[in-house]
């Protein structure tokens, strides 16, 4: 690529990029998954029944640390690194490799250094301060950990936001006497790994596939749209619920399987731009100067066509939010952790209506699916040459 | 024609199989599988009774055979076109045969009859929600297109783009806690299609005497007569006015119905409802806000109608399934609602720049002709290529609905079915909800012709 080319490519995407990032529409969703990518990130520190300083005996102690798990570590890792990376000058794909070894680093020495207590006992903490054992005690904002169900307080359960003068609980307690927003927050992750991981997978498959049907059409495209429809033509919902039913409910299992049963859509796409890239000019130079074959694919036209494709799962990351929400809600979803959408079902699971269940867990779903929309909306609008001549 | 539409029907058959077989083979792979063991799972049995209904279900279902063989025998069942087995289990025959989809494991009953029971339920939703959802989309859409930039489009893109990315669980949940539970608003009914006592009453509402229906006739005609004079004649200020002091009404009224009421609810409620009625009267949109202001007239008429006249009213059976219906309708449309609507926008705006609606200006052919006989006419084929991808969201989201609602539904099946890993139920509802799609877009494409005259399929 020569440097007037690159510099035509980067001031394309500059230009959408700076287009998209104008629209106040894709401001606030942008802003909040921001938000919410803090959140999930700094979940432990801001929801926890452990301590984050606490001197005992002369002694200082900082429980929260001594229960970090490898996988915090991970997150913490990488959003460090996302942070200084962000305005390093390095090449994409070396920053995306440097990412990658940072957090495998991590992973690795905080699946070998770190050794938090298999069992944990929330209460130790509120008793101990009751009998006067610490000198002073430096909560979490939250002081409640999402599997800490508060059995020294005794009445728990279902209680709306703020009825309890001591335990506060800004959005209540679940039907075990869990804190909802604790619960909440610490479901963010779920959420958001759920919406990353599940469209990578969608548009990884339906690049490769769709890709294929473009490029080579006829015989090949055929079978390709018939897979497409077959897997059209099952309600999604339908297939999601026979996955997830037979095949257990592990995170990563659902994942997987809202990925397999996304690609179509993007499929479609993709095919679409192929069908339109492959008789161009440069296309053609380049099979005729010999370059791999998945190298025309991938580095010649996709990126000439990503941009529908970025569109899309925007959009898709929306959809895989809600359907691992809907799966929840139909209780198929996790079993141990905690999750918006299973939150959400206790809101009527129980004789009568809890508000807070259904208001606050059903309002972190709805606001974060608007916000993928919100920026979906705009980057469609930046991309559209129609739009912009109508306008 | 009827050559494409039978070669359309053949090309469902690999497809259809194509489906089967995908999910066939999910339940085949998944640990455990499908076995007799896992029927049983869990019914703490005595070991030789254990066994006895493992051979039992075995005999029963072939669940012994490998799974292509039982995909196999499957397939066999359901095609009318297939080999026949004598008692012996020796091919007797090939030809055609009844079809048959088996039976269910959980229920013990033949797959036909239950899905017969259920697929009516939800193919009544879907035929309720689909025409309100295009009418209101529709009327919404063009308007927020002739208005490009102004307030109504602006006002209705970011209420559209909210309502498309309102969860319908959210939506669901909410309305059955606050307008259906005894805790709030107990107006509609919490769960299922019917009363009990409903399915003893006569189809239609019954009065007690005749003065009482007429007077019904009289309050509802004045009252929309009324509002609709409004609508049309007075100006703007004054039917926000008017609409406000209703809404004011309304949501006092509201509030004095919620046992309990905390005291800013008498606050909230009546602010909320009087501005959202002012601002329905303030709308500059004529055909909205008489449709609007008309349905509240109407309901004021009939609710005078109601407190003046005697007792000795039946709802009948169609009034009251509807209203078992009124919040799972709602429930399922406003999202779809919401995206066509953003898609009628969008194609009608297109149009509406194009050179063709230009030249029609130019000769002076009047707007409100540009808008609805050339622009509109070719704004349809979107709406009706959509038509084919609703249809298997609406199934989805009937699946939800049915469940927050209770409503013995095809969605409700399909969960139970997967739930306890009824192979025959899912199978068939698989089959049966992938026909349905493919008939969704078949019918789409037939549409499309009648739309478009430059379409053909000879």
């Amino acid at each position: 690529m020569t440097d007037v080319a690159r510099m035509r490519q980067r001031s394309y995407s500059a230009r959408i990029a700076r287009e998209v990032l104008g629209a106040w529409g894709a401001r606030i969703g942008l802003a909040w998954i921001l938000l919410l990518a803090g959140v999930a990130v700094f979940a432990p520190f801001l929801a926890s029944s452990h301590p984050w300083l606490l001197s005992r005996e002369g002694s200082i102690q900082s429980p929260v640390l001594a229960h970090l798990t490898a996988g915090d570590v991970m997150l913490l890792t990488a959003f460090l690194a996302m942070l200084i990376l962000w305005r390093l000058h390095l090449a994409l794909y070396r920053k995306g490799l440097i990412l990658l070894a940072a957090v495998l680093l991590a992973g690795l020495a905080g699946g070998a250094w770190l050794k938090p207590p298999q069992i944990v006992i929330y209460e130790q903490y509120r008793e101990a301060e009751r009998a006067g054992v610490y000198d002073w005690v430096l909560h979490a904002p939250i002081p409640y950990s999402p599997k800490d169900y508060l059995r020294d307080v005794g009445q728990t359960g279902l209680q709306g936001p703020l009825a309890h003068a001591q335990h506060r609980h800004w959005m209540g307690t679940e039907e075990n006497g869990a804190d909802v927003l604790s619960r909440m927050i610490h479901a963010s992750r779920i959420a958001l790994g759920i919406g990353f991981v599940a469209t990578g997978i969608a548009m990884v498959l339906g690049v490769i596939i769709g890709g294929l049907m473009g490029y080579f059409s006829g015989i090949v495209d055929i079978i390709g749209m018939r897979l497409v429809e077959i897997f059209e033509a099952i309600p999604q919902l339908f297939l999601l619920l026979t996955f997830v039913a037979f095949f257990g409910r592990s995170l990563y299992i659902m994942m997987v399987i809202i990925g397999l049963t996304a690609w179509p859509g993007y499929a479609r796409y993709v095919r679409a731009e192929y069908l339109k890239l492959r008789r161009q000019d440069y296309v053609q130079a380049a099979v005729a100067a010999g370059i791999p074959l998945t190298s025309v694919l991938f580095r010649h036209i996709l990126p000439n066509g990503v941009a529908p494709i970025l569109v899309a799962a925007s959009f898709g990351v929306a959809s895989a939010i809600l359907a691992e929400a809907v799966l929840s809600f139909l209780g198929l979803g996790l079993v141990d952790d905690p999750s918006w959408g299973q939150m959400l079902s206790q809101a009527v699971k129980s004789s009568t209506f809890n508000w807070w269940m259904a208001l606050f867990p059903g309002g972190a779903i709805f606001l974060t699916v608007l916000a993928y929309n919100l920026i979906g909306e705009s980057m469609r609008d930046a991309i559209d040459p129609y739009l912009k001549k109508s306008r | 024609m009827s050559t494409y539409i039978l070669r359309r029907l053949l090309l469902m058959i690999p497809t259809l199989f194509g489906i089967t077989l995908v999910v066939f083979v999910v339940m085949a792979a998944s640990p455990g599988g499908i076995s007799a063991q896992t029927l049983i799972e869990g019914q703490g049995l005595e070991p030789e009774a254990r066994k006895a209904l493992e051979d039992y279900y075995n005999r029963l279902y072939g669940l012994d055979d490998p799974a292509p063989l039982q995909y196999l025998r499957w397939l066999n069942n359901v095609s009318p076109l297939g080999f026949e087995f004598d008692a012996e289990g020796q091919v007797a025959g090939f030809g055609l045969k009844g079809s048959d989809l088996g039976t269910s494991f959980r229920y013990g009953r033949p797959v036909t009859d239950l899905l017969a029971e259920r697929i009516p339920i939800t193919l009544l939703l879907n035929a309720l929600t689909v025409p309100l959802i295009y009418v209101i989309a529709i009327a919404v859409g063009v308007r927020a297109a002739t208005q490009r930039g102004k307030a109504f489009d602006v006002g209705s893109s970011v209420t559209l783009l909210t309502l498309w990315s309102i969860p319908s669980m959210l939506a669901g949940v909410l309305m059955i806690g606050f307008f259906a539970s005894d805790q709030h608003w107990h107006w509609f009914p919490t769960a299922g299609l019917n009363r009990r006592e409903a399915l003893d009453m006569p189809f239609l509402p019954h009065w007690g005497s005749l003065a009482d229906v007429l007077l019904l006739f009289v309050c509802a005609a004045v009252g929309t007569a009324v509002f609709l004079a409004a609508a049309l004649r007075l100006p703007a200020r004054y039917r926000a006015l008017l609409m406000g002091g209703v809404g004011l009404a309304a949501g006092v009224a509201m509030a004095r119905a919620h046992a309990g009421a905390p005291d800013g609810l008498y606050l909230f409620l009546p602010l909320l409802l009087g501005v959202l009625a002012a601002a329905v009267g303030h709308m500059q949109y004529v055909g909205m806000r008489v449709v609007a202001m008309g349905s509240i007239g109407l309901l004021l008429g009939i609710g005078l109608a109601v407190s003046l006249g005697g007792g000795g009213f039946v709802p009948g059976f169609l009034l009251d399934r509807l209203w078992h219906l009124a919040l799972p309708v709602v429930c399922l449309a406003y999202g779809s609602f919401a995206f066509l609507a953003k898609l009628t926008r969008t194609a009608v705006l297109e149009n509406l720049l194009a050179d063709y609606a230009r030249t029609a200006r130019a000769k002076g052919v009047p707007e409100s002709q540009v808008l609805w006989r050339h622009v509109f006419r070719n704004s349809l084929l979107p709406l009706i290529t959509v038509f084919a991808s609703l249809l298997p969201g609406l199934l989805a989201g009937s699946v939800i609905v049915e469940q927050i609602f209770s409503i013995d539904g095809m969605g409700k099946l399909a969960v139970e079915a997967v739930k306890t890993r009824d192979r025959e139920l899912v199978l068939s509802i698989t089959l049966i909800s992938g026909l349905l799609t493919l008939l969704g877009y078949l019918i789409a494409d037939l549409l499309y012709a009648v739309a478009d005259p430059r379409v053909s399929y000879d």
